[in-house]
């Protein structure tokens, strides 16, 4: 049945694809692969949709406005080889226009960490299906095998990843405008993430796509005005504010398993669908609200308490405050940081049935793990807390910064230096690393300049300290950083 | 399962009558199969829909009750007999108002109803009054297809304005009927009303497909 066709494209190129009789569909477009499956062309359900405005939208975002294709490529300012290729693993980004047969889009595939395998479920075949984060999130969970779910380390490190993707499209003034599970692959095993069908995207300038967004992602201001004339200026429109409420949703739901509006609260009784309109538009409440627990569910756990205070504020402002006043929402920026310090701050749980793994010690000096009350081990541990000196008070110093460190635990750049924070451009470099041999712990400088040991001393690179309760390592340069060790 | 969690009921109407049998019949079972594997490997649909299969032919029988995806087990399906249609929609009343959870002061409901009637051939019985028993009782969002020459697009008319016909009740159309239902459902599993009441959307039919007016 499967056929072979050529699509021509606008860069002139032409590309085969397999003509499949029922090719996967989704609302607004269909897939065909190439031979080799290194590539997808994507034709809409409906041509006339394909109107002009989602053409020019479409050259920009495949031209300037593509941090996945270097500058000199004729990719976004500002990209070079390097970053393009790490936007290349954080979406799947347009590649091409399709001009024949009709009007289509060339995408890459996406990896194949992102596609589940033979041995992924003992209850579905889910060979060859791509993991659409809803497989993680809901209660098919209980349908994968335990080595495809990852554990908190890793759900926070694609939280991270996502974070930053849509901090990219936001700082480019772009918005996806259809965050979803649906659009966003995850791979928990190994804490990574892939943000797709980019070609919905709110462009600058270009008139915006006829998205509302997908069930339980939408932002609450969108449904509740989405029956408003389009050209009426109360109407909210999908962007960068509504992409805000998606990315909390998502994180929430990778974290929780969980949507954190979906609670037990009656809004209709006329309809499941009234009751939906309002329950996820304008009623819309938190079912963690601090003060209005109508919305809660019975035995709801863990909650956000369980995932330290950093999280619990953002979470706060994107459900508490930021639900109903979009201006409150944490920024993506936000998200990336917290989460990043959320995940320093990380300990391993001492129990090997623990579905999380991983826990933020609310006490440091008797951690409990807050998912399974599984005691951490303390010794396993120590923690850095970090100070940098305030503006214009020498000598007055501020904590921007802690870490729970295990043996072997490398300290980058973004730890020793208050202004630099963890995201693409940050060099990987090991700036340090702890390590525990015969019950003592050590800090062994790799290159951090001017080290200067509790006791005064140099600490020169490639040079191990031993490591006390309550030692102060100090940089000598100007706006330098305290280290104070807590073992 | 919480007891907040919504179901999107989906209620297959199958004829089961002496002329679907051979290659037709054959044709279902495979389609109502591979509905069963594509729904089971959409996450969406594997956690909210519900699969019932009502079959008609002398009479209507509801050969799976409303069943969650996991569970579904397919039907025996055996074609011979006349086609009551009137018999299967009110049966089908009577299914809804038992199986669909609906929106009260204290619970959460279950989505409206999806609804897929297939035919191959003009109703035998009473099957206005089989409308009409259905549309005092519930409310569904149905999609009547009729299956080759012989079935009868203005008595679907009749019941739902979403109709559309096949040229020939073949397995290649059957086939392709049972895709687009497991898109549709699929859809349907994600999307949100526009508008609440508001009539559905669904994926283009299949090629070859005809939407009839």
């Amino acid at each position: 049945m499967n056929k072979l066709a050529t699509a021509l494209t606008v860069s002139g190129r032409k590309l085969p694809y397999v003509i499949t009789d029922n090719p996967p569909r989704g609302g607004m477009k269909y897939t065909y692969f190439s031979p080799d499956k290194k590539y997808v062309i994507q034709f809409y359900n409906n041509p006339s949709d394909a109107d002009l405005s989602i053409r020019s939208r479409l050259e920009a975002i495949i031209g300037k406005y593509n941090p996945t294709k270097s500058h000199k490529q004729g990719g976004a300012v500002g990209v070079d080889e390097k970053l393009a290729g790490y936007f290349s693993k954080r979406y799947c980004w347009p590649v091409d226009i399709v001009v024949q047969p009709e009007f289509g889009i060339v995408s890459p595939c996406y990896p194949s960490n992102f596609f589940f395998n033979q041995n992924s479920s003992r209850f579905l075949n889910l060979d060859g299906k791509d993991k659409k984060s809803n497989w993680f999130t809901s209660s098919n969970r209980r349908f994968l095998d335990k080595s495809e779910l990852g554990d908190l380390r890793m759900w926070i490190q694609m939280s991270v990843l996502l974070a930053r993707s849509v901090r990219r499209l936001h700082q480019a003034g772009l918005a996806h405008s259809d965050l979803s599970n649906n659009n966003v692959l995850i791979d928990p095993r190994t804490g990574n993430c892939i943000v797709i069908d980019i070609d919905s995207l709110v462009v600058p300038g270009i008139y915006p796509p006829e998205v509302a967004g997908t069930r339980g992602y939408i932002a609450p201001e969108v449904l509740a005005t989405m029956e408003l004339p389009r050209r009426d200026p109360r109407r909210v429109i999908p962007g960068s504010k509504t992409d805000l409420h998606a990315l909390a949703v998502l994180i929430y739901e990778y974290l929780f398993f969980r949507n954190p509006l979906s609670g037990p609260k009656i809004f209709s009784s006329v309809s499941a669908e009234e009751d939906d309109f309002l329950g996820f538009g304008e009623k819309a409440l938190f079912i963690e609200h601090p003060t209005d627990r109508s919305n809660r569910p019975r035995d709801l756990f863990p909650t956000v308490d369980d995932y330290g205070e950093i999280l619990k504020n953002l979470f706060h402002r994107a459900f508490v405050e930021g639900l109903h006043n979009p201006e409150l929402r944490p920024s993506a920026l936000e998200w990336e940081r917290g989460l990043t310090r959320t995940r320093d701050r990380l300990m391993m749980c001492q129990n090997p049935d623990c579905v999380y793994g991983w826990f933020i010690p609310k006490d440091f000096t008797n951690p409990v793990c807050p998912f399974c009350k599984t005691n951490g081990d303390r010794r396993s541990v120590i923690k850095f807390d970090f100070y940098t000196e305030v503006k214009g008070h020498p000598g007055q110093w501020r904590k921007y910064s802690e870490m729970t460190a295990a043996k072997d635990t490398p300290l980058f750049l973004w730890h020793i230096r208050p202004n630099v924070y963890a995201d693409e451009k940050t060099d990987s470099d090991i700036m340090a690393y702890t390590a525990f041999t015969q019950n003592k712990w050590y800090l062994i400088n790799n290159k951090i300049e001017g080290l200067i040991s509790p006791k005064g001393s140099d600490v020169p690179f490639g040079t191990a300290f031993q490591m006390e309760d309550g030692d102060i390592f100090k940089t000598a340069q100007t706006g330098g950083i305290i280290i104070e060790v807590r073992l | 399962m919480s007891d907040f969690m919504r179901r999107l009921p989906v209620y297959l109407l199958l004829d089961i009558s002496g002329s679907m049998a051979g290659e037709p019949i054959e044709a279902v079972k495979v389609g109502i199969s591979t509905l069963l594997t594509e729904l089971r490997g959409d996450p969406q649909a594997l956690e909210t829909a519900f699969l019932s299969v009502i079959t008609f032919n002398s009479s209507a029988r509801q050969v799976i009750p409303l069943t969650e995806i996991m569970l579904f087990r397919e039907p025996m399906l055996q074609a011979g007999g006349a086609t009551a249609l009137g018999a299967a929609l009110s049966l089908l009343a009577d299914c809804i108002k038992a199986e669909v959870r609906r929106s009260t002061d204290t619970q959460k409901g279950d989505w409206k109803p999806l609804v897929f009637i297939l035919t191959d051939g003009a109703p035998t019985d009473d099957w206005k009054a089989g409308i009409d028993i259905l549309n005092r009782s519930s409310t569904a969002n149905i999609i009547a297809c009729a299956a080759g020459a012989n079935a009868d697009p203005t008595v679907l008319k009749a019941i739902t304005p979403n109709v559309v016909m096949m040229n020939n009740c073949s397995s290649g159309d059957l086939s392709r009927f049972f895709a687009w239902v497991s898109t549709s459902v699929k859809v349907s599993s994600k999307s949100l009303d526009s508008k609440p009441g508001a009539g559905i959307e669904l994926p283009p039919p299949p090629q070859g497909f005809v939407i009839v007016p």
